[in-house]
């Protein structure tokens, strides 16, 4: 039996996942919808692995989680790894690009700058105030135009005069836009502008004062717009590369991490069948009531956070002693 | 390119048309003209200057300083020195905002890697570094005598206080008008710049509204009736401000406030004037999103009603 | 007479020499607000300007806290920056939302300077002696250095007590008794008996560790609850966390001509509140090693927010890595977790590879 690495990025929009030999190589792969529930979207996941799996040449010997929902993820599927996106998304692309200097990324609600030396990070920066200028922003001006978000990059290509697009603030730019498109813009140039506002937005305010360095690999979902790519190449007058799995890269760092890390665990597919529920209890300990999250296997506790102090803490070890 | 006595020998000096230019450039172009230096300004303030300024800037600096930014980097090349006053007290017990304490600083480690000298003066009453020590260190920098430097001074301060009496003796004029008055409070270089303040000013002039400026009051006068509204109010500038409203608030029929978004005193400020001050009053923050749509509904309700009581209270006075 | 009930906001644990000054010179009971909570926050907020810095916001809420738990008079030390004319926008809002209270603001008169505080304070009990003054100031001032002393040495060192916890409520043990303090000898002898049982828990350090140097504003970098707990999170990773800014560093032994020299080759005038402060800090960090730096404060704060550029040229200067926090009231703790987790790891593989 070979051994293999499942890795898994849950994100707020999209749920990603891969498995890995110990060459690194992608034996399966899928990426989905989260729609506001993880536990759910982890077990579609599974399911379409499965099917691409060999189970009788393989053996998945470790699990890592990352994204917003990695902690969750991670007592789900009992991980030996659960990290933060940034780390992850640095570690797979520095394994497929050693000589990468700078790592866009922009994502569902998400976007982040990675900068790197000789294989190491050496500072990063995330964006701040609001999801302006991220993959869900350009989702729901889609939605505004009547078009489908995928659409947006080769129709963008045709343009040759973007209009000018305010992106610093969600609501604002769809005001603008509005105006924009009653003012008679074509089309493909309000969307080669709102692929340039992305990438003006993103300049401005996650890669601020960060000197960018090629080679500059761009991932995340965002990555998969060609209009966006174009943008950023005009912007930085410098080629951008964009790996085939870059909407994976998050899934495959962490599958990395699990397979450099020591631990192994067994893991099964199984686990798709089980019944995991999440219960917020508000703990009363003081007046900050914070919320606590439960998670239950087939209704036993197995594991909870989200307390601000030991008031919370004690309350969980409790917890722990009566299941 | 506003440009005076043109000629290739002088010294250039830069000056941005941001922040403090609009309090002090008539000493600033008097003094070193007066000195043989050609001035070169900086243009009006333009969408393309404060996204230039955006991005040199921190994310949530104010506006204002957005804008400088953009004003202080248009300058670069194009002028021998550029002036940055260093501000920070006037007289004991009362400050400025710490941006102007620090823009020198500041300027300096943003352009770090970029060619160009800074004229800088230093105004620190508390400390011992006053306006007059700081006008004739620069002018020796410029390799005049203390002499002329000292004189040069004089005779510019002399000009800026005479143009800010005839501002003031203009405006005695303006009030004595018919119609809406409207006083306006907010920093000079938010008031008269090109692209924040000058839409609003006309709005409210294609309203049929008269303005009264905060700014053209008599600053020591000023100050003192601050201080009775608010003791314990330390900004030199805020103080001004606060204080013209008392002054003028009698003859006018509506306050106008605006302040750039995030203005550390006037965060404060302002929320001391609305509880304090009984008056028709609105707040406009401005930031660096350009929606003027937004911003014209709310004058225009402002001054509707205003009229309306005007109105109803003339309907009175009749019966 | 009914004896006057008295509140100061939170701030750290600085609570405690604040309550034992005030205990010695008024004749008054001293009301210790409610911790600090979401709650507290929530309400600040709901009362404070739109866009004023958190701390108003934390120090408005413990009004209120403290003002429906009973007190009737409050104190503002007042400061520098937008902290001198705090006071008198808080009294304004209390006064508003309708509490009758007595208030204590130094907004307007120079609290580092002895004789101010006597002038003021007379006003509120006039047989108030200067030699009475200068005794509770004295107990205050020590009580406040050895406070710092010991926190710098519990910040470098808890990430790696044998047992999790003894550092922290011995400490905690310490300033309970230190409430009741109100003699200088009473200090000296329960500080010696606690620097001895702190010395004597067991601290296994790796010969190397990661070290990170936490600098900022005032407030926010002085209040763990304002910073989201960072230090602590810090120190659960076995990292030595060290902060130099503390009250005994920025006002009693605050040298500005000194400070001055120190950031000469990064400034050359004062930015304003403890800007220079996180500049020297923050070279001095640079220079001894430290792997990473965090700075924080609240969104808005203009002299910090000055600092940044300065702080960038020497994060180039020295290859040193630093963090930016700028918190209001609406920061989200998963945004926070993942950016530290992310800082913390970026260090570590800095310091692998530099070995």
């Amino acid at each position: 039996m070979k051994k293999a690495y499942l890795g898994v990025d849950i994100g707020s929009i999209s749920t990603k996942g891969v498995i890995i030999d110990k060459n690194n190589h992608i034996i399966a792969s899928d990426y989905l919808w989260t729609e506001g529930n993880p536990i759910n979207a982890v077990k579609r996941l599974l399911k379409s692995l499965e099917k691409q799996f060999k189970k009788d040449e393989y053996e998945i010997v470790a699990v890592g989680t990352t994204g917003s929902a990695r902690k969750l993820i991670g007592v789900v599927l009992d991980a030996t790894v659960v990290k933060n996106e940034i780390t992850a998304h640095a570690v797979g692309t520095t394994t497929f690009y050693p000589d990468v200097r700078t790592i866009f990324e922009i994502g569902g609600q998400d976007s982040k700058i990675i900068l790197v030396d000789d294989g190491i990070v050496v500072d990063y920066a995330m964006n701040t105030l609001c999801a302006a200028g991220t993959g869900s922003f350009l989702s729901s001006q889609a939605k505004r135009l009547g078009m489908e978000v995928e659409d947006f990059g080769p129709l963008a290509l045709t343009s040759k005069n973007p209009t000018n697009i305010a992106a610093r603030c969600t609501v604002f730019a769809e005001s603008d836009l509005v105006h924009k498109a009653q003012m008679g813009h074509k089309k493909e140039d309000i969307v080669a502008g709102l692929c340039k506002a992305v990438v003006t937005n993103y300049l401005n305010n996650v890669s601020k004062g960060k000197r960018i360095a090629s080679p500059i690999v761009f991932q995340g979902g965002v990555s998969k717009n060609v209009g966006v790519i174009k943008a950023f190449e005009e912007a930085t007058e410098s080629r951008i590369i964009v790996d085939p799995n870059s909407h994976l890269m998050g899934a495959l760092g962490v599958a990395i991490l699990a397979r450099k890390n020591k631990e192994e665990k067994p893991f099964s597919f199984s686990i798709q069948d089980v019944e995991f529920k999440t219960k917020g209890v508000d703990c009363n300990g003081c007046a900050n009531h914070c919320e606590i999250i439960c998670v239950y296997k087939d209704n036993k506790l197995i594991d909870s956070w989200g307390n601000r102090c030991e008031r919370g803490a004690i309350k969980e070890r409790q917890n722990k002693v009566k299941v | 390119m506003v440009k005076y006595n043109v000629g290739d020998s002088m010294t250039k000096i830069g000056i941005p048309k941001a922040l403090l230019y609009y309090r002090y450039h008539t000493l600033w172009e008097t003094f070193f003209t007066k000195l043989g230096c050609e001035i070169v300004e900086s243009e009006e303030t333009t969408k393309e200057i404060l996204s230039r300024g955006t991005n040199f800037a921190i994310d949530e600096a104010c506006l204002s300083y957005k804008i400088y930014l953009g004003h202080l980097e248009s300058l670069i090349g194009k002028c021998d020195y550029i002036l940055i006053p260093r501000i920070a007290t006037f007289c004991d017990r009362e400050i400025v905002c710490t941006r102007f304490q620090a823009v020198y600083d500041v300027v300096k480690n943003t352009f770090r890697d970029r060619d160009f000298k800074i004229l800088d003066y230093n105004v620190d009453v508390c400390e011992g570094f006053s306006e007059q020590d700081g006008f004739i260190k620069m002018g020796q920098e410029l390799g005049k005598s203390k002499k002329e430097s000292l004189e040069a001074y004089i005779y510019a301060k002399g000009a800026m206080d005479a143009e800010h009496k005839k501002q003031i003796k203009l405006q005695k004029e303006e009030l004595k008008k018919d119609n809406i008055k409207i006083l306006l409070i907010s920093h000079p270089y938010n008031t008269y710049d090109n692209y924040v303040g000058k839409p609003v000013v006309d709005f409210l002039k294609s309203m049929d509204c008269t303005i009264i400026y905060g700014d053209k009051v008599d600053r020591e006068k000023a100050r003192k009736k601050a201080h009775k509204l608010s003791p314990t109010l330390q900004w030199t500038y805020n103080k001004e401000l606060v204080g013209a409203i008392e002054m003028y608030k009698d003859q006018v029929d509506g306050i106008v406030i605006m302040s750039s978004f995030p203005c550390g005193p006037d965060s404060l400020v302002n929320e001391m004037l609305v509880r304090r001050i009984k008056k028709a009053m609105v707040t406009l923050i401005l930031d660096v999103q350009d929606g003027t749509a937004g911003r014209e509904t709310r004058l225009e309700s402002f001054i509707d009603i205003i009229k309306l009581k005007k109105e109803e209270e003339h309907e009175k006075s009749k019966n | 007479m009914k004896k006057a009930k008295i509140s100061f906001p939170h701030m750290g644990n600085y609570c405690i020499p604040i309550e034992v000054v005030l205990s010695m010179i008024l004749d008054c009971e001293y009301l210790t607000p409610p911790p600090i909570t979401k709650k507290t926050l929530e309400i600040g907020s709901k009362y404070s300007p739109d866009f004023v810095c958190a701390p108003f916001k934390y120090n408005l809420g413990c009004y209120i806290e403290a003002l429906e738990n009973g007190a009737d008079t409050l104190l503002q030390t007042g400061g520098v920056c937008r902290l001198s004319y705090y006071g008198e926008i808080h009294e304004q809002i209390l006064r508003d939302l309708g509490y009758d209270f007595t208030f204590i603001n130094f907004g307007d008169s120079e609290i580092t300077k002895p004789t101010k505080i006597y002038e003021k304070m007379k006003q509120y009990n006039p047989n108030l002696t200067i030699k009475h003054l200068a005794k509770a100031l004295m107990i205050g001032m020590r009580m406040i250095d050895i406070m710092d002393k010991t926190e710098d040495y519990i910040r470098e060192n808890v990430g790696f007590e044998e047992e999790e916890g003894t550092l922290d409520s011995l400490y905690e043990a310490m300033l309970k008794e230190f409430r009741t303090v109100r003699s200088y000898k009473s200090l000296k002898k329960i500080n010696k008996r606690y620097q001895k049982m702190m010395k004597k828990v067991k601290i296994n350090k790796p010969k190397n560790p990661i070290k990170v140097g936490f600098i900022g504003e005032y407030y926010t970098a002085l209040d763990p609850f304002s910073n989201h707990f960072i230090e602590k999170w810090l120190a659960k990773r076995g990292i030595v966390v060290t902060r130099k800014l503390n009250i005994s560093n920025t006002i009693f032994f605050r040298n500005v001509k000194r400070l001055n020299k120190k950031v000469k080759s990064y400034m050359k005038y004062d930015i304003g509140a403890t800007g220079m402060d996180t500049i020297k800090e923050a070279e001095w960090l640079a220079k001894h090693n430290y792997d990473g730096i965090i700075h924080v404060k609240s969104f808005g704060c203009t002299p910090e927010m000055d600092a940044m550029p300065i702080l960038e040229r020497i994060s180039e200067d020295y290859h040193i890595p630093i963090l930016y926090f700028s918190f209001d009231s609406q920061t989200s703790e998963i945004g926070i977790e993942t950016r530290l987790e992310a800082f913390y790891d970026m260090i570590e593989m800095r310091k692998e590879k530099n070995k």
